[in-house]
């Protein structure tokens, strides 16, 4: 059996509030295979965000470990870390978190900048991102331009663009209509199901977490059950 | 990226134009004062090693005895000598302010070679007894040509007629050298002298200056000049050219300090003007910086997304600023020539405001850009949405 793409190892992570210590997450241990879509639900203030935060080395532990994507990230300093999540993740975030003052294609292309592309081909891979996600005609449109849903979709492929191995998404349809909401859900599974990318979604919403083939549950910092739901993902 | 530092300095246009203009006009500012003390300075350093001025001990407004002349043509290395006479008239009306000196035009082209007359002006000045030559600036200013007839009004010595001193253009000079402006009015002695005898009044001398040869004991000449004017009637005190320059200017006072703190209160303010905007732009961005590092660019992306704001901000302020001082040079070498002579842009002052004005950017840059550095990435992200 091969490594799983994100292993987490007696992960903990505490916030100090107020003069208290709060405990978010302890002694977490968590493994997610390859090419598989997980959703991660509990209620407000279970850990999720802060989770997917440390696997996506957004935020460093207090102890434990993870491994993401054959990299132990304890072991990488900032510099190395921010090339490593260029690399091998892609963010997806609720509030979408384009930048405001760059077109659709600009704000596809910037992670590109890091890597050695010319800019004529950073044009075209970002391009074909926005193409896949259905944006081929809102290439040069500002954020404010676009709908919801839209700025979504142009956030999902400012993730895939540098074909990163994980994708990780916080609530990417919390502040999206129903049918914005679809669509983007639509985006991952394709995704998922097409590329074989690893996503992991935080999400509150039951319908949103069907469209995954495992559902995470955690509660007050701590792994609670897990749902496998193969067959239930691929009929949607 | 660059892309990244250009979109976001025009998410306000307005606040970015001004900063810069703010930024240009302090620049030009201070390009204006450094330059008027450097001209200053390129005066001093120009002023004639050969040359020695004689002036009354009591003040330069005091005039000293005509007879003072063959005594100290007299002393023993003194090669040449030539009285210079204030004459205080106006042209049309007290506002057009020039300076105006009775002189004696064959010692005054001997011993003055950086004042270049056209054609045969000179020789025409020899000529005319009531000639003139003028600087091409003064000519230029009132439009004369030579022939032309220039009434003056004697307000220190009025003409014994009553009427008008009237002169005759007859050459224009350029100065070859930067102590020497180019808004200056001399005219014969002797015409000055023969005039005002026929009213009964015998004229003063100014300064005497004198010329000395290469090498010559010039202590010496000063203290012995000093010395034959020691039990009156008019004590005589006597400087080298670039002294007597130096001693006139600090008659305005101490013009380089002066100029010098009005140049350090325009830094300081358009630097709190600089570091206000970038605060601004910083707090604004926390957010985009967040983002930034969320899609793996490293803490110092970020502070050189900030700082090249800053940066690139200041430095086209500068640039307009410094474009603006070196357009309107000729307009100040004018307006500014009658006290300082030569004023121009000097490259060394180009350079310093360019360096003045990175190191402004960088000062105002540094601590927003510092900040995003050290904000944690989720920390960012929570932030200013």
């Amino acid at each position: 059996m091969s490594d799983p793409m994100i292993r987490v190892r007696d992960l903990s992570k505490r916030y100090a509030r107020g003069g208290e210590t709060l405990t978010v997450l302890d002694r977490l241990n968590l493994e997610m295979e390859e090419g598989r879509f997980y959703a991660l639900m509990g209620p407000s203030g279970s850990g999720k965000t802060t989770l997917l935060n440390l696997i996506g080395g957004l935020d460093t532990p207090d102890s434990g470990s993870l491994f993401v994507a054959g990299e132990d990230l304890a072991r990488l300093s900032g510099a190395e870390l921010a090339h490593w999540r260029g690399a091998s993740v892609g963010f997806v975030f609720q509030g979408f978190n384009l930048i405001p003052v760059l077109t659709a294609i600009e704000n596809v292309m910037l992670p590109l900048t890091l890597t050695s592309l010319s800019k004529a081909q950073r044009r075209k891979n970002a391009e074909t991102a926005l193409r896949l996600v259905g944006l081929g005609d809102r290439l040069d449109h500002r954020p404010r331009q676009l709908s919801g849903g839209q700025e979504q979709r142009v956030a999902i492929a400012r993730a895939i663009v540098t074909d990163p191995k994980v994708i990780l998404a916080d609530e990417p349809t919390g502040d999206l209509d129903r049918k914005s909401a679809e669509q983007v859900l639509d985006l991952l599974q394709r995704l998922n199901r097409e590329f074989k990318k690893t996503i992991l979604m935080v999400t509150h919403d039951p319908h949103a977490a069907e469209r995954a083939q495992s559902v995470v549950h955690l509660d007050k910092g701590q792994l609670g059950r897990i749902e496998h739901n193969d067959a239930g993902a691929a009929a949607r | 990226m660059f892309k990244l530092v250009v979109q976001n300095l025009l998410r306000h246009p307005l606040r970015s134009i001004l900063t810069v203009g703010s930024v240009c006009v302090a620049v030009f500012l201070l390009c204006l004062l450094r330059s008027i003390v450097t001209t200053m300075n390129a005066g001093l350093e120009a002023a004639s090693a050969t040359r020695l001025v004689a002036m009354s001990s009591i003040s330069l407004f005091v005039d000293m005895p005509l007879s003072y002349q063959d005594k100290i043509a007299r002393v023993e290395g003194v090669e040449d000598i030539v009285k210079w006479q204030w004459f205080g008239a106006y042209y049309q009306s007290p506002d057009n302010f020039f300076g105006q000196f009775a002189v004696d035009p064959e010692r005054m082209r001997a011993i003055y070679p950086e004042c270049q007359v056209e054609a045969d002006g000179w020789e025409r000045l020899a000529r005319t007894r009531n000639g003139c030559i003028v600087g091409y600036q003064l000519a230029d200013q009132f439009g004369w040509k030579v022939g032309d007839k220039i009434p003056m009004i004697g307000a220190l010595f009025p003409h014994p007629s009553g009427s008008a001193w009237e002169f005759e253009l007859v050459g224009v000079y350029r100065s070859t050298q930067p102590n020497f402006d180019n808004r200056t009015m001399f005219f014969r002695w002797d015409f000055f002298e023969e005039t005002l005898k026929s009213d009964g009044q015998e004229p003063g001398v100014g300064v005497f200056v004198m010329k000395v040869g290469p090498g010559a004991d010039v202590p010496r000449i000063l203290s012995e000049v000093e010395a034959l004017f020691e039990n009156g009637p008019m004590r005589v005190k006597c400087d080298t050219e670039s002294e007597f320059t130096r001693q006139f200017m600090s008659m305005m006072g101490d013009i380089p300090m002066f100029l010098g703190w009005i140049g350090t209160g325009v830094l300081v303010a358009i630097l709190l003007g600089a570091v206000n905007t970038m605060l601004m732009a910083g707090r604004e961005q926390i957010h985009d910086v967040g983002i930034l590092k969320a899609l793996g660019f490293t803490d110092g992306d970020s502070f050189r997304v900030l700082i090249s704001q800053s940066l690139f901000l200041c430095t086209l302020g500068g640039a307009a600023g410094v474009g603006l001082a070196l357009l309107t040079a000729g307009f100040f070498e004018v307006v500014l020539g009658q006290f300082f002579p030569g004023y121009h842009i000097a490259p060394s002052t180009s350079v310093m405001a360019v360096v003045v004005t990175v190191l402004i950017g960088f000062a105002a840059g540094i601590v927003p850009a510092w900040r995003a550095k050290n904000m944690r990435c989720v920390e960012a992200l929570r932030t200013g949405v």
